[in-house]
């Protein structure tokens, strides 16, 4: 997509807004990160929504600024509760105190070099135990959210199914072109007929693919097949109407078809 | 706790990277008050709104390490956690969210009676103008950003086919945007 059909879409706006899919969304950084005029118009949406909810502020009571940096100070607090320095105990009296005074400091000062320690090291693991227990429920949800969207998507795409009687049939290549496959998606409601040729062999120049419904045992033109379009050579499309057929089929005529078919068949389905 | 200290968005960011509580306190200063603006068009219960504000203040400082600048501006990741949290509580609540947000005119009215801003004259006139959207650009996005509603949510309320919400919601963020921009 162009960037001026991606920014007249509306599909920004619905990403700023919280909107899009997993996969529309990494689309959209994607996009953004090679076109700045893409990521101005992001800025500028969010922009007028700040702007938007800015107008529209409630103050809420004081007490809840000072609840909140309770909460957020005592948890803080909670890991910087120290450990007192171990007390060592003198039975005898030494010879010279000063000695006695020269170890008592190396040892509070050791201790207090290991309580420091420690208690940094202790700060990390609490740290990053809280951090994995976050990213634990954080994928714990995201699980639960993804199998929720794709059972949403298994009920829409049965409902579908159902509302529109949707019939695939596969067309199977005959035995002399066992490699072809053709597959059919037949409105039974109303009656259209949509044909995916991806598994057909290339048609040879001046040749081309022509569609048959067969109706009470006789083949009914159903329209040509396109295969010539550059980029993608074979895409789904849509043939003739069928209100009945027994099978399906697919030969290979002349350039623009014949009423009746005259080329060799390659694909058919029975119903 | 007002700080008269003023933090550029990179700034603030940096700082409450660095646990700085100042920082925070100034992004509370600055941002509390619209984000409990959202809150309080989801949720009626004051005090349950005020539990939402607080604990979504706790998560914006907790999950602060999840920002990514690159994926846009700080405010945006913020009202969408803060809403995201709000839809969480009032399901878990068992609520209904379809009660608050009508798609009658007097939604509007019904809650600028509830709004006790302190906010500058600008802020008053701004309201009326946004207020003055056509009521079908209105209704969209206040179902988006003060209702929470997805895509398909949106296109069942209004009554269109899904794939007209996004333009539809490209139309009237294009209008508040004349809105903002003119004044």
């Amino acid at each position: 997509m162009e960037p001026k059909e991606i920014i007249s879409s509306g599909l920004l706006e619905m990403y700023v807004l919280g909107l899009t899919t997993e996969r529309e969304s990494a689309e959209i950084r994607a996009y953004s990160a090679l076109h700045p005029e893409i990521m101005a118009e992001i800025t500028a949406i969010e922009n007028c929504l700040e702007h938007h909810a800015m107008v529209h502020s409630v103050n809420p009571a004081a007490q809840v600024k000072e609840k909140l940096f309770d909460t957020i100070v005592k948890r803080s607090a909670n890991v910087t509760e120290q450990t007192k320095a171990p007390v060592v105990p003198i039975h005898k009296p030494f010879t010279s105190w000063k000695y006695v005074a020269a170890a008592c400091i190396a040892l509070l000062l050791g201790s207090i070099f290991f309580n420091y320690t420690y208690y940094n090291k202790y700060r990390e693991a609490g740290n990053s135990i809280s951090l994995l227990e976050k990213e634990k429920t954080d994928l714990a949800l995201q699980l639960n959210t993804q199998q929720q969207l794709a059972a949403a998507m298994k009920k829409e795409d049965d409902e579908m199914r159902n509302k529109w009687k949707i019939e695939p049939v596969v067309l199977n290549g005959m035995p002399d072109a066992s490699d072809s496959k053709a597959k059919i998606l037949w409105m039974k409601n109303s009656g259209d007929v949509y044909i995916d040729p991806a598994n057909l062999p290339d048609a040879p120049d001046g040749m081309q693919y022509q569609f048959w419904g067969i109706v009470d045992g006789k083949p009914v033109d159903g329209g040509m097949i396109i295969t010539t379009t550059k980029e993608d050579k074979y895409r789904i499309q849509k043939m003739k109407s069928f209100g009945r057929a027994e099978a399906f089929a697919v030969t290979l005529e002349t350039m623009g078809g014949n009423p009746q078919p005259k080329g060799k068949m390659y694909v058919m389905g029975k119903m | 706790m007002a700080n008269s200290e003023q933090y550029s968005e990179e700034e603030l960011v940096m700082q409450i990277r660095a646990r700085n509580q100042q920082a925070f306190s100034y992004l509370y200063d600055h941002y509390a008050g619209a984000l409990n603006g959202v809150i309080c068009r989801m949720v009626d219960e004051p005090r349950l709104a005020e539990d939402i504000l607080q604990e979504a203040f706790v998560k914006i400082w907790n999950n602060f390490d999840y920002y990514d600048s690159s994926k846009g501006r700080l405010f945006t990741w913020m009202v969408n956690l803060t809403r995201n949290l709000t839809i969480d509580t009032l399901r878990s609540k068992s609520y209904k969210k379809a009660a608050k947000i009508s798609g009658d005119e007097n939604s509007v009215i019904n809650y600028q009676d509830i709004v006790h801003t302190s906010d500058k004259m600008d802020a008053i006139g701004l309201r009326k103008q946004v207020a003055g959207l056509k009521p079908e650009h209105q209704h969209v996005i206040d179902l988006a950003y003060f209702g929470g509603y997805t895509q398909e949510e949106i296109a069942k309320e209004i009554g269109i086919p899904v794939g007209t919400v996004k333009t539809r919601m490209r139309a009237a963020i294009s209008a508040l945007r004349k809105i903002f921009d003119h004044k």
